[in-house]
């Protein structure tokens, strides 16, 4: 009888346990995923940041004075020129943003390439963002409305950059848990802001 | 039996847990450590551009200044230094390097480095002058005269009466008589100076020629222009070629066109012209002959006008005598004599011929004559009216390859700024 109420009670224990241990293992991989995807998307945020601030920085660079740097400029498009390989020819760059359908293979609706072209070279793209949002700026500060017509261009003298990423792949929620107007999975989201990026080479 | 089966099974959870919460930890400090590390690279970069402006600062106060210069800070806001020296470039130029170190938390040293460029001098073009001459002769400027836009002669300016220049007239000699002194008693709008550097004329009109047979025009022949404005659109105009004045037009060429360069050039005498929609420059390796009047489409002292022409000689640019000239002329031009001058044909002998309308800009080695004058008044070529151009202040604004000048300067001509990709691992 004694033996019995063991095992009875041993089971009880050992279930209510295992219970307790499945609920926090899931917890606990939700949690993983969720900051992997943090991570993911800091890498992705930061690598791109660097780059498009970098390029935007030297804009003009070996651009003649009086020759205007800036070729088009629209909300989520900008062709410049610079010599960015420094060997004394002045290249043309090209950032634009690309289409979601381009990103179709992911599991993030909402993400989309970067996409950057130096010359006539293939068109590359350099991350996936969600958000890649540029503003124009006079020398005295004043926003130019995009995009900014040709004679303005060489009125240009500061970009405000905003760029949102978010990861491609994240934990699918519950459908029960998915509240009106909410995605179904966890996506990170990670915001950049550069809001007076300018260009000393536009600014002679 | 099943107490121990717990037990294991704990423990089996337990190892499963602590694996989790290991890797979550690992990511959770590599999200930050992103951060941190965009985070130090800015840094780094701010650095290099605090010591850019130190560098700046420094040649400023004094351009003969090299460097070094480096500071170090150590506080614990701050860590890190930076260095920055100059170097010198061809042509009077200076290269401002400016290299940064950060010590990163990883133990890692970020290096950022910023490069300032300096022009040792800048190009200026010939059209801001309204006025300029290498050698004034002995031609005096007299009472009536007035002169819109800068003057400078790197010669002696000769006046005898009361002149008006309304803006800064320069002379690299000086003025004759002196002025306020004698017969000099010109009205100085906006100043003089004597004893300024001169500035020299090109050895050649070399660009013009590049240009003309890149994507411009070259006739080895004499040429006749005529400039045509095409319809009320802007920069639509045309230019129309003949070898004879009465000879069937050669060849047409439309300066609206993107691949035509904006220059016609002429081995021999060019014969000009027309109203002019677009911008052009017209030159001959020899002289240019004003036949009629040149206008602009759009009158730049009417309103606002992108119209501008060019007229370059490597000798003299001249009023043609002939019939169409006889009575007033206009001419809407940037004028360039690089060997010669600027003067109407038989100044001395054509007849009273009117008025000398010139908007923009005159500049030739040695002035010409336009007219004869007995005492104050005109007895044979043309009484003058010149007008500066004032959108010519600009010098980025002048006809095509629009012959230059280099004045001494350390203006920054390019500003580079290192950037780092960051790595994914």
């Amino acid at each position: 009888m004694s033996a019995l109420l063991d095992v009875i009670a041993s089971i009880l224990f050992g279930g209510t346990l295992m219970m307790i241990i499945l609920t926090a293992t899931d917890i606990a991989a939700e949690s993983q995923a969720t900051h992997s995807g943090d991570m993911l998307v800091q890498e992705l945020l930061t690598n791109t940041a660097q780059l498009v601030e970098g390029e935007l920085r030297n804009m003009g660079f070996g651009v003649p004075e009086g020759e205007s740097a800036v070729l088009r400029a629209e909300e989520s498009r900008i062709h410049f020129l610079a010599d960015i390989d420094r060997d004394g020819v002045i290249d043309t760059m090209k950032y634009s943003l690309g289409d979601t359908t381009e990103m179709r293979d992911t599991q993030n609706e909402l993400d989309r390439p970067l996409k950057r072209q130096i010359n006539n070279g293939a068109v590359l793209s350099v991350g996936s963002v969600t958000t890649f949002r540029l503003r124009y700026l006079t020398r005295e500060g004043t926003p130019l409305a995009s995009p900014v017509p040709s004679d303005q261009l060489a009125e240009i003298h500061m970009v405000e950059v905003s760029m949102e990423v978010q990861n491609p792949y994240a934990p699918t929620r519950d459908p029960e848990m998915v509240g009106s107007g909410e995605r179904n999975a966890l996506y990170s989201t990670s915001l950049w802001q550069q809001t007076r990026l300018a260009s000393q080479n536009t600014r002679r | 039996m099943g107490g121990k089966a717990s037990i294991i099974l704990v423990m089996g959870f337990a190892m499963v847990l602590g694996f989790l919460t290991v890797n979550m930890n690992r990511f959770a400090t590599k999200a930050v450590g992103n951060m941190t590390s965009y985070h130090e690279s800015t840094v780094a970069h701010n650095l290099a551009l605090a010591g850019t402006n130190t560098a700046l600062s420094k040649i400023y106060q004094d351009t003969s200044w090299t460097g070094p210069i480096t500071q170090t800070y150590n506080s614990p806001l701050l860590r890190g230094s930076f260095t920055a020296r100059t170097y010198a470039l061809g042509t009077g130029g200076k290269l401002m390097r400016c290299i940064s170190s950060y010590p990163a938390a990883t133990g890692q040293t970020l290096k950022d480095t910023i490069e300032v460029y300096f022009n040792g001098r800048k190009r200026n073009s010939f059209s801001v002058f309204a006025w300029m001459t290498n050698f004034e002769g002995n031609v005096f400027w007299i009472t009536e005269d007035t002169v819109w836009g800068r003057v400078h002669s790197n010669g002696n300016l000769h006046v005898n009466g009361k002149p008006v220049f309304m803006e800064k007239a320069t002379t690299s000699k000086g003025f004759d008589p002196k002025p306020g002194t004698g017969v000099n008693k010109a009205i100085y709008k906006g100043g003089y100076e004597t004893g300024v550097a001169e500035i020299t004329f090109p050895n050649d009109i070399s660009e013009i020629v590049g240009a003309s047979t890149t994507g411009g025009r070259r006739y080895t022949t004499d040429i006749w222009v005529t400039l045509s404005p095409g319809t009320s659109a802007s920069g639509d105009g045309m230019a129309y070629i003949q070898t004879s004045s009465s000879g069937p037009i050669t060849d047409s060429i439309s300066l609206a066109d993107p691949s035509f360069k904006g220059v016609i050039l002429g081995n021999g005498r060019v014969n000009v012209k027309g109203t002019l929609d677009g911008q052009l420059t017209i030159s001959s390796m020899t002289d240019v002959y004003i036949q009629n009047d040149i206008v602009y489409e759009q009158n730049p002292l009417a309103g606002s006008s992108d119209d501008l022409l060019g007229l370059v000689a490597e000798r003299n640019v001249i009023v043609a005598d002939n019939a169409a000239n006889s009575s007033n002329c206009r001419i809407d031009a940037c004028i360039f004599d690089r060997t010669g001058s600027f003067s109407a044909e038989n100044y001395s002998s054509r007849g009273l011929s009117g008025t000398l309308n010139v908007t923009g800009s005159i500049v030739q080695d040695t002035r010409g004559a336009v007219g004869q004058f007995a005492g104050s008044t005109l007895t044979s070529g043309f009484s003058k009216r010149y007008r500066f151009d004032t959108r010519l202040n600009d010098p980025a604004f002048r006809p095509p390859y629009y012959p230059g000048y280099y004045v001494r300067t350390f203006a920054i001509s390019g500003w580079w700024e290192s950037y780092r990709i960051t790595s994914v691992d």
